[in-house]
């Protein structure tokens, strides 16, 4: 009874020590646990497999720097797996704060493949008014967006002059971290101009996918890092990348994690029924 | 171990740790980290809104190529700083009357396509699910799912008798549905944790390759 009794006034401190260490160790020394590939992963990564090569694949960037861990991963696997099937990447974002990301993955992921700025990948930016944009981008992406992040006008850049409209682009991947993001291209980009829609989301706001992935509006769904380090398997397995894969070796460590959260709440729970009794 | 020579991952790698140092008490050090991520997310907000919506959109057509017609949207924007001025301060309800009737308008047929109609038809029980055993159960499910979730909601009387066993059902989906999102949750904090982590040990420390 004593036992349940201190570990109900346990110091949070000490838990937050213990899953300190428990997270850290697996970074240093991985175990080797493996990751596998689910059905939703899959499903957007054969969509992007099937786009035909030259065809290019619209990625919003709708995250902040504090969804980076779960995000990022997924943005540069995507890329990666874009570059290796020769398809052209046009980049825009709803969130103002994920203009630093978006031009990190610009710049870094295309010259692993011998991509241009311009003629194979071009970054718009970000534009306020998210229905505005999107709407205005179904009738000419360049009465929104005249000039890339950069002030280059969109009429200089090789890769715009066969991508008018969103009907020229056969697939957006909305990477999200919340609101704005990919149920604004589902109400205006989908339903307005049929564009197919895959996402990748935090984990936090994955639930309140499904019910889109289950009706067939959402074409994949890539949740938090688990989603992340799913296509990053997918895309090291078909030899499209063999880059360094930060969602994977995290992997480890989020399975101790868990284990140690699932194991807490048990115990928590046993000591709570064992001491209500003598409590009541 | 290569620690970084980069003084951007310095600051960085020690903003996280201020960051960090709640967990173990309040301190001044995390109120400041704290509130330089406030002004700096602000400011850098401002900044970007203001290069990649003010200015080209509104600054340069009106004043550099001179399109009269963007009076109508600085008229309209300034009256949003009119709150600040109690005589005018009427003189919002310019601009929100407009905000608000074009984007009702605009979001009312869409949402209403995506969440309701879309969602409607992906409920239904169609021929197409019968051909496989697996996809036929997870249709019924999800089915009965929303049926008695939606019952659950249904306050115009009293539930007894059969809609007491259908709101009771619901309650049962509605609970998973809170554990499938505690859970989720729960993998979104520790990927945020396990990401620092990973910057401290692989960008700044070098420990990992």
């Amino acid at each position: 009874m004593k036992f349940f009794q201190y570990l109900l006034k346990i110091d949070r401190r000490i838990i937050y020590i213990v899953m300190g260490l428990l997270v850290t160790l697996p970074l240093v020394k991985p175990l080797g646990l493996g990751v596998t590939s689910g059905p939703r992963a899959a499903r957007l990564f054969q969509a992007v497999d099937s786009i035909p090569a030259g065809k290019t694949l619209l990625i919003s960037v709708d995250f902040d720097p504090a969804s980076m861990p779960e995000l990022y991963p997924m943005l540069t696997a995507v890329m990666r797996h874009a570059f290796a099937k020769n398809l052209k990447v046009l980049l825009c974002g709803l969130w103002p704060t994920g203009m630093g990301l978006a031009i990190k993955a610009a710049t870094d992921i295309p010259p692993e493949y011998g991509k241009k700025y311009g003629e194979d990948v071009v970054y718009l930016g970000y534009k306020p008014g998210v229905d505005a944009v999107i709407l205005g981008m179904g009738e000419n992406i360049k009465n929104v967006y005249p000039y890339d992040y950069s002030g280059r006008s969109l009429d200089s850049l090789p890769m715009m002059r066969d991508v008018q409209r969103l009907r020229d682009i056969p697939m957006i991947v909305a990477l999200s971290a919340g609101t704005p993001g990919y149920s604004d291209w589902l109400a205006y980009a989908q339903s307005r101009y049929g564009m197919k829609v895959g996402t990748g989301l935090t984990a936090v706001s994955a639930a309140d996918a499904y019910p889109f992935l289950q009706s067939g509006q959402l074409t994949g769904l890539l949740a938090g890092m688990k989603g992340a380090a799913e296509y990053e398997v997918l895309v090291q397995k078909s030899n499209y990348s063999k880059a360094y894969m930060p969602a994977v070796a995290a992997m480890d460590s989020q399975s101790l994690a868990h284990v140690v959260i699932m194991i807490l709440v048990i115990i928590g729970n046993i000591a709570y029924f064992v001491t209500r009794k003598r409590r009541s | 171990m290569h620690v970084s020579h980069s003084l951007l991952t310095w600051v960085a790698a020690i903003l996280t740790i201020g960051i960090f140092s709640f967990l173990w008490k309040d301190n001044p050090f995390y109120k400041f980290c704290e509130h330089l991520f406030v002004g700096v997310s602000i400011g850098y907000g401002i900044a970007v809104t203001w290069y990649n919506g003010v200015y080209p959109d509104l600054v340069t057509p009106l004043f550099r190529q001179g399109k009269p017609l963007y009076i109508i949207p600085l008229v309209l924007g300034l009256c949003y700083f009119c709150r600040f001025i109690p005589r005018v301060s009427w003189l919002i309800r310019f601009p929100m009357a407009f905000t608000i009737g074009w984007g009702m308008g605009v979001a009312i047929p869409a949402n209403f396509q995506t969440s309701i109609v879309k969602q409607i038809q992906g409920t239904l029980l169609t021929p197409a699910i019968f051909a496989r055993w697996d996809v036929l159960l997870w249709a019924i499910i999800s089915f009965v799912g929303v049926i008695c979730t939606v019952f659950y909601f249904f306050f115009s009387r009293e539930h007894k008798g059969a809609l007491r066993l259908a709101s009771q059902t619901g309650v049962v989906y509605l609970m998973v549905g809170f554990g499938a999102s505690f859970g989720y949750t729960v993998m979104a904090r520790m990927s945020l944790l396990i990401g620092r982590l990973q910057f401290i040990l692989r960008d700044w420390l070098g420990v990992i390759k």
